[in-house]
């Protein structure tokens, strides 16, 4: 009885096994933990169609909020734990560090070239002459903003300089509504800013790449006049009053619960108009504007910030990696139109505009239409990832008022002239 | 009749398990960060030996490292001179109320000990926080606007708001050892030195304090570590911002090796961190009146 009983058992059971062996498992990793809403919701759609597309294959994401999860990504690839396909970042202090260890594959860039990636998407991932990842999304640097709360504080024209941007601090104070969030625990948002600005002052873009290779001086007039501008914003009471405690999701959420009228961020946060998370009366009145020129500067206001940041990559110690680029084609193919659909994130490629895009995506594409100029990725991200960590933590100090914008470009040249040596 | 314990080969049997967990776990990972503390790691690929310019630069160079030393010693200090005193006096406090008072009241500080530091942190960080939180909204309503600041990120309060909030959040262990030594001391020494004529002072400070040595010494010894080991609250709460301010030893040595890339850097913090840690626990014990270690 108890043999039949056992056999029987294991007759129901082996089969389930086979199956079950049957069945390969891609490891996962994002920056996206909300998987219901925005960028992280169309990864589960694509993950969705690719399961459909290849039976058997089964997908688990890990993901965490983003400077938490760059720093899980650093620690997995010391420890030689690296999900099989995870998403990452395109640039020289994430990106290089992985090709130079050999942690990543070369992808065959001609067999992504067919999916209408915008000029010079594909080449920001390159590395040693191969591409290492896709591009996901084209990152500009813009004004988010709630038209609602401009008209509260009686408000009726974008502004068009810096200097009228900061006058505008006071009438939002005197209504209670906070000018301006970012994140400034991270600090990167403020590093881009003061990149930002100097541009505006210059005209020149190439201003950090110069001085990051020591052909200037960080300390050069330009960059402190920059940093001066950077901190007044701070002096002038533009941004929320813990700038230097409110992490990513405490600044996003300000500006979307309708405390702050205007939110310093890039284009990936087109998903704000669509988050289900904040009201309807926030979606329906949330726009975005140029960041603005300075008065005395040479920059013109169609010189656009912009770069190709977050990529795919697919680990080289993975046993599944040929499964792994066959993903990351799925995902080329598919992204950019899902994405634009639920209007989540701006792709890195072509996307048709349509006539229920929402005011944040048409603003965006006519920003990106305008552009007579664009920048390249930020100094912070152009050379090591201590160079990274210093120009932040000096941006930290200054936004917080602890140095004198002299003092903070003096930090930062020592920096770069440190990661120099290193380099 | 010989013992169990005069066999060496099951005194080996029984010390080995425990030993080599502390081998694998303790010293093997110390050796492998001194190996890698005289390197330039990033944590990938290649590396190179530099001697000791990583502790080199860390001593004579680092300005953060420093800040974070004084940051741990200023927690060491505000733990032992201002959290144990309040903790002492309230568990003495708490043995003379009645026995369900003391067990309420017990209960109730006892909690934040219990609580998940996310939590803790999360929780002050909101009620710190100047738009929403609860603190400058009372402040606010009862007149002392001048009073409302950005509590974390304000230079100027910083420091005390994260240590607030670290030595609220250890207080309930602090009271709770100090309350089960009180119920050791014996009745009959505090009633003698009544009927000689000490009030309760000269009786507390010449009779139960001294008795209670031995648990001063273990409570200022965990105090010691437990603010060297300082991490999570500030990773948390302020990442050691603003600036570098909030800085302490165990959230730099972190970002160090894993945010900045400079592993071989951060190993060095880490062994220093070790060394300071050590001299400091024995520092403390010296200390202490001899009946205390």
């Amino acid at each position: 009885m108890k043999l039949r009983t056992w056999l029987l058992h294991s007759l129901l059971v082996l089969p389930s096994l086979a199956l079950s062996a049957d069945k390969v498992t891609v490891k996962m990793g994002d920056n996206l933990p909300d998987r219901t809403n925005g960028w992280g919701a169309v990864v589960e759609t694509i993950n969705a169609e690719f399961k459909a597309a290849n039976p058997g294959v089964d997908i688990v994401t890990e993901s965490y909020p983003d400077q938490p999860y760059q720093e899980k990504i650093k620690i997995y690839a010391t420890a030689k734990q690296l999900p099989d396909v995870f998403k990452y970042w395109s640039f020289s202090t994430l990106l290089k560090p992985m090709v130079d260890g050999s942690f990543v594959v070369p992808l065959d860039q001609a067999s992504f070239a067919k999916y209408g990636y915008l000029p010079g998407a594909l080449e920001s991932n390159v590395y040693n002459g191969k591409l290492y990842g896709i591009p996901v999304s084209a990152d500009l640097w813009v004004v988010y903003y709630n038209k609602k709360l401009f008209k509260d504080a009686g408000i009726d024209k974008l502004p068009a300089t810096l200097e009228e941007m900061v006058a505008l601090a006071p009438k939002f104070k005197a209504k209670g509504i906070i000018p301006m969030t970012t994140d400034g625990k991270d600090a990167w948002p403020l590093a881009i800013t003061f990149d930002q600005l100097v541009w505006r002052l210059s005209g020149d873009a190439t201003l950090p790449r110069q001085a990051l290779a020591r052909k200037i001086k960080f300390t050069d007039p330009v960059f402190v006049k920059a940093a001066t501008l950077l901190q007044g914003m701070v002096r002038a009471g533009m941004f929320q009053e813990d700038l230097g405690v409110s992490d990513y999701g405490a600044s996003r959420n300000l500006f979307g619960q309708g405390k702050a009228a205007m939110y310093l961020m890039g284009s990936w946060e087109l998903g704000l108009a669509t988050d289900a998370s904040f009201s309807e009366g926030f979606r329906a009145n949330v726009d975005v504007f140029k960041f603005p020129t300075v008065a005395s500067g040479k920059g013109k206001t169609d010189d656009l910030f912009a770069w190709y940041g977050g990529n795919y990559v697919v680990s080289a110690a993975s046993k599944n990696a040929a499964l792994g680029v066959k993903y990351l084609e799925f995902y080329a193919k598919r992204f950019p139109a899902i994405a634009w659909e639920k209007q989540a994130t701006f792709p890195a490629q072509t996307v048709a505009a349509r006539p229920n895009d929402s005011p944040v995506a048409k603003s965006l594409l006519r920003i990106a239409a305008e552009a007579k100029a664009t920048s390249g990725t930020a100094a912070l991200d152009l050379s090591t990832s201590a160079f990274k960590e210093d120009i932040q933590n000096a941006i930290r100090e200054l936004s917080s008022l602890l140095v004198t914008p002299e003092e903070f470009t003096a930090k930062v040249d020592a920096a770069a002239a440190k990661a120099a040596r290193k380099q | 009749m010989k013992g169990p314990f005069e066999s060496k080969a099951l005194v080996a049997c029984l010390v080995i398990p425990a030993l080599s967990v502390m081998v694998f776990a303790m010293l093997i990972p110390l050796g492998f960060s001194i190996y890698y503390s005289l390197t330039d790691w990033s944590g990938f690929g290649v590396y190179r030996f530099i001697g000791l310019e990583n502790y080199r630069e860390i001593l004579m160079d680092d300005a953060v490292f420093w800040r974070a030393l004084w940051n741990t010693l200023l927690l060491m200090l505000v733990t032992i001179l201002i959290q144990n005193p309040i903790a002492f006096a309230l568990a003495a406090v708490l043995t003379h109320v009645s026995k369900r008072l003391s067990k309420v009241l017990r209960t109730i500080y006892f909690v934040p000990a219990v609580l998940s530091l996310v939590i803790i942190a999360k929780m002050w960080v909101s009620i710190f926080n100047p738009t929403y939180g609860v603190l400058n909204k009372a402040l606010v309503a009862v007149g002392l606007q001048s009073l409302a600041v950005s509590w974390l990120s304000n230079p100027h309060t910083a420091i005390w708001a994260v240590i607030f909030i670290i030595v609220w959040q250890g207080f309930g262990w602090a009271m709770l050892f100090y309350y089960a030594g009180l119920m050791t001391v014996p009745k009959d020494l505090e009633e003698a030195a009544r009927v000689d004529g000490a009030g309760w002072f000269a009786t507390y400070a010449y009779i139960i304090v001294p008795y209670l040595y031995p648990v001063i010494g273990a409570v200022v010894i965990i105090d010691v570590i437990s603010s060297m080991k300082q991490m999570e609250l500030i990773l948390l709460s302020t990442a050691g911002g603003p600036g570098q301010l909030t800085q302490f030893l165990g959230v730099y040595l972190y970002q160090k090796a894993f945010a900045a890339g400079e592993y071989g850097y951060g190993n060095a913090l880490s062994v220093l961190f070790v060394a300071i840690s050590i001299g400091l626990t024995l520092l403390a014990r010296r200390a202490m009146p001899a009946a205390a270690t």
